[in-house]
């Protein structure tokens, strides 16, 4: 009797104690949570009407580089792609956002409206090692594997908000 | 499945022939008084202190244009749960040292520091001075009114030697002031040389010293409180569970008390005037150095030259370190020494008293307050060589060695 | 008996006077009215109103960093934006001041010194003496150059002390968390503590130790 009872005790304050470890780890491992500020910065908004016609800005969001292009009115562009995922996803926006990182090994492309080599219509180059892509950051041609990810966004507005979701839902 | 683990460990490093020789044979006297567990909390606050550190020097940043942000922003408002750490290393670092003072005076009355203990009390002197050099460095670096002002003050204190007549005129102090500061004032570099001694040299140090004060501890075996050694293999009892039970209640218990603090009351322990960013050219109404400092600083400003004052409280610590050599009575533990026990109050009560006078302003009358108990202070100490050998005459008389 | 009860209570005595509350060194007190201490201290209802109040009476010349609020003149400033972009809301010490040097040091040529930023001023003065200070700063600091802009408005003047206290403390609802998390956290050690001396009682009546 008395050796069952000590046992029970010897459990419970086993218990307690992992219960009292885990109790201090949940604070110290909870300081590696982003805190507010950064979460904020989980969206950001950008005024279409600030960037001119045809020009692209770029603009930072969860700490990556990001395009926020605006096409002109009538925009028309017939260039070959060897995908066009980006453009179907992006179709009938005069404005939308791109991740600015290269998807061969992550430079920033250079927006060039006037066309850039054998290319005279607006492009996306990238001068490391000649990637080529379209105002919709469809590839064209070099090493990029794939086109340019789109990040979640919606339009209010004049507004465009990158990082919640709207035409575009999700992370492409 | 965790039993097979463990003894696999087991096997190839025997910790449990570890155990059992250190916690289980190692035998202890019944008779062990609740303060003998002061230097258990002093270990146990010392991890606080480590574990805390570790997460604070993440998000702190030593530079004079962002310490103060960092740890008010930052660490206060932004990292989640990081004000909850900042509260624990800014009471850890008071009841640390509350609990080490503890230590000290339970040593004092037990006369833990005679042979063959002189060594372990010569140790564990260092390891407090070092702590008192830790908790300086550690309070500049919020960088607020208190923190910056508070070390304006500390650096001073060392000029005090250049009033003294002849050796003045070689400005020691002045020279080790500014070594101190890195400079004439307190600045970028003062800051960054603290961050560095705070974070990694002391407590480096501190390991080093605890460890070997607990080494020696069981070298020489534990005092008594009736100041005589047991026979372990008929007194004893094993360590564990007898100690290490106990202990761990207790240890419950100043976990709960401190934590009360950390949740419901810093106010002392993160004064209000500190959450003002430190401004070289306002001095706050206030300012004195923290409690554990208090009663140095109140021996120091009550004896009216400077240099004397300096001497006081260095003598204060020197008497201290050489505490096992000016008692040298051959009877131990207060318990057995009434005169030795009504001294014993007269420096209890003066510590008290000079602490508390250093919280009040400087007038006349506090400065005579004072005198006296640093006088009471003193005459502990100086009581001490007379006392031993009124009791050596005792001891003689009643057979000397032969009781 | 009698010594241990003696330093135990001294002890305490001691911890409780330098910690908690120091009779021999008292600190100046402030009076506020009851109406208004309420205000100040209604942070979920004033705190709102209470930042209006202080853009259109304090912002001039005080800025409450923490709260990514800069001096009028700053806040007006297109550079503001860029520079929050690059450093996140609350901008660094340096590079605010050494940005906008021109428009602190106007500040500091009226007023002599810069006007403090007010981000923890409720910590460090508290809410009582900010209401005096703010209705009438030359009864408290004499000679300061703090003009009084709100003679007359002891409403407002409670209100935008509830501002400043909800940048410097954290929210009502973090605080209600803090103390779930302190009672719990006590609870548990006790509970601990007096299971392990019970645990121990047992375990030594039946090694006959005890």
């Amino acid at each position: 009797m008395e050796t069952s009872r000590r046992d029970l005790m010897g459990l419970a304050i086993g218990g307690l104690g992992a219960v009292g470890v885990l109790g201090v780890l949940y604070p110290i491992v909870k300081t590696l949570a982003p805190s507010a500020a950064s979460l904020a910065g989980a969206t950001v908004e950008v005024d279409v009407n600030s960037i001119s016609e045809g020009q692209v800005r770029v603009v930072s969001w969860k700490g990556k580089p990001v395009f926020v292009v605006r096409l002109p009115q009538g925009f028309q562009w017939n260039g070959k792609t060897k995908e066009d995922r980006n453009r179907k996803l992006l179709q009938g926006q005069d404005a939308y956002a791109m991740v600015a990182v290269c998807t061969h090994l992550g430079c920033v492309p250079l927006w060039k409206p006037q066309g850039e080599a054998e290319y005279n219509y607006p492009v996306f180059h990238c001068p490391c090692h000649g990637g080529f892509y379209s105002p919709w950051g469809d590839n064209i041609a070099g090493p990029p594997p794939r086109p340019l990810y789109i990040p979640p966004q919606k339009r209010e507005g004049n507004k465009l908000v990158i990082g919640e979701p709207g035409f575009i839902k999700e992370l492409t | 499945m965790l039993s097979r683990i463990g003894r696999w460990i087991d096997e190839r490093a025997h910790l449990s022939d570890l155990w059992r020789s250190q916690m289980v044979d190692y035998k202890v006297p019944k008779n062990l008084t609740f303060p003998y567990v002061f230097g258990v909390f002093a270990l146990v606050a010392f991890a606080i202190q480590i574990i805390s550190g570790i997460f604070l020097t993440m998000y702190y940043q030593p530079n004079v244009h962002t310490a103060f942000d960092s740890a008010n922003y930052t660490i206060m408002k932004e990292v989640p749960f990081m004000w909850l750490i900042r509260h624990v290393h800014a009471a850890g670092a008071n009841f640390f040292l509350a609990v080490v003072y503890l230590h000290i005076f339970t040593g004092i009355y037990y006369n833990a520091y005679k042979k063959p203990r002189e060594l372990t009390w010569i140790v564990g002197w260092v390891i407090y001075f070092v702590l008192l050099v830790t908790a300086l460095t550690g309070y500049l670096l919020p960088w607020g009114q208190l923190s910056y002002w508070g070390m304006v003050v500390t650096a001073e204190i060392p000029t005090a030697i250049d009033s003294a007549p002849i050796i003045g005129k070689l400005k020691i102090g002045e020279t080790v002031s500014i070594w101190m500061k890195g400079g004439y004032e307190i600045g970028q570099i003062t800051l960054g040389r603290f961050f560095g001694l705070h974070i990694w040299l002391l407590p480096l140090i501190l390991l080093v010293l605890v460890g070997i004060h607990l080494y020696l501890v069981r070298a020489a075996g534990i005092s008594n409180p009736e100041g005589r050694e047991i026979d372990k293999k008929k007194e004893g009892v094993p360590f564990h569970p007898y100690m290490t039970l106990k202990e761990g209640a207790y240890v419950m218990g100043y976990l709960a008390v401190f934590f009360f603090f950390v949740f419901f009351y810093m106010h002392h322990f993160l004064p209000p005037d500190n959450y003002d960013p430190a401004d070289p050219f306002k001095t706050p109404a206030h300012i004195a150095p923290e409690w554990y400092l208090l009663a140095y600083y109140t021996i120091f400003r009550s004896i009216p030259d400077k240099f004397l004052g300096f001497v006081a409280f260095n003598l204060t610590l020197v008497f201290l370190l050489i505490l096992p050599f000016l008692d040298f009575s051959p009877i131990k533990s207060a318990r057995n020494r009434p005169l030795f026990f009504i001294m014993f109050i007269i420096l209890v009560i003066s510590s008290m008293a000079l602490t508390i006078l250093g919280t009040m302003p400087p007038t006349p009358t506090n400065a005579m307050l004072g005198l006296i108990f640093t006088a009471g202070l003193f005459a502990f100490f100086l009581s001490l060589p007379i006392i031993s050998i009124i009791e050596w005459g005792w001891y003689k008389a009643k057979g000397g060695d032969k009781q | 008996m009698i010594k241990t009860v003696f330093f135990t209570v001294i002890t305490l005595v001691f911890f409780y006077i330098i910690w908690i509350n120091n009779i021999f060194a008292p600190h100046e007190r402030y009076e506020m009215p009851a109406q208004y201490a309420k205000i100040a201290d209604d942070v979920k209802s004033y705190a709102k109103e209470g930042k209006q109040l202080f853009e259109q009476n304090c912002q001039s010349c005080h800025s409450v960093r923490y709260d990514a609020v800069y001096i009028a003149s700053v806040q007006a400033n297109p550079k503001l934006k860029t520079l929050q972009e690059k450093y996140g809301k609350v901008l660094p010490r340096n590079v605010y001041e050494s940005v906008f040097h021109e428009d602190l040091m106007s500040l500091k040529e009226s007023f002599g010194k810069v006007p403090p930023d007010l981000s923890t001023i409720y910590i460090v003065k508290g809410k009582e003496y900010l209401y005096n200070f703010i209705l009438d700063p030359q009864k408290v600091l004499p000679g300061t150059s703090m003009p009084a802009v709100m003679t007359g408005r002891p409403e407002e003047t409670a209100k935008i002390i509830a501002y400043l206290k909800s940048v410097a403390e954290p929210s009502p609802e973090e605080k209600g968390k803090r103390v779930l998390m302190g009672v719990g956290t006590i609870a548990y050690l006790i509970v601990m503590g007096v299971l392990l001396w019970i645990y121990r009682g047992r375990i030594l009546k039946r090694m006959g130790l005890h």
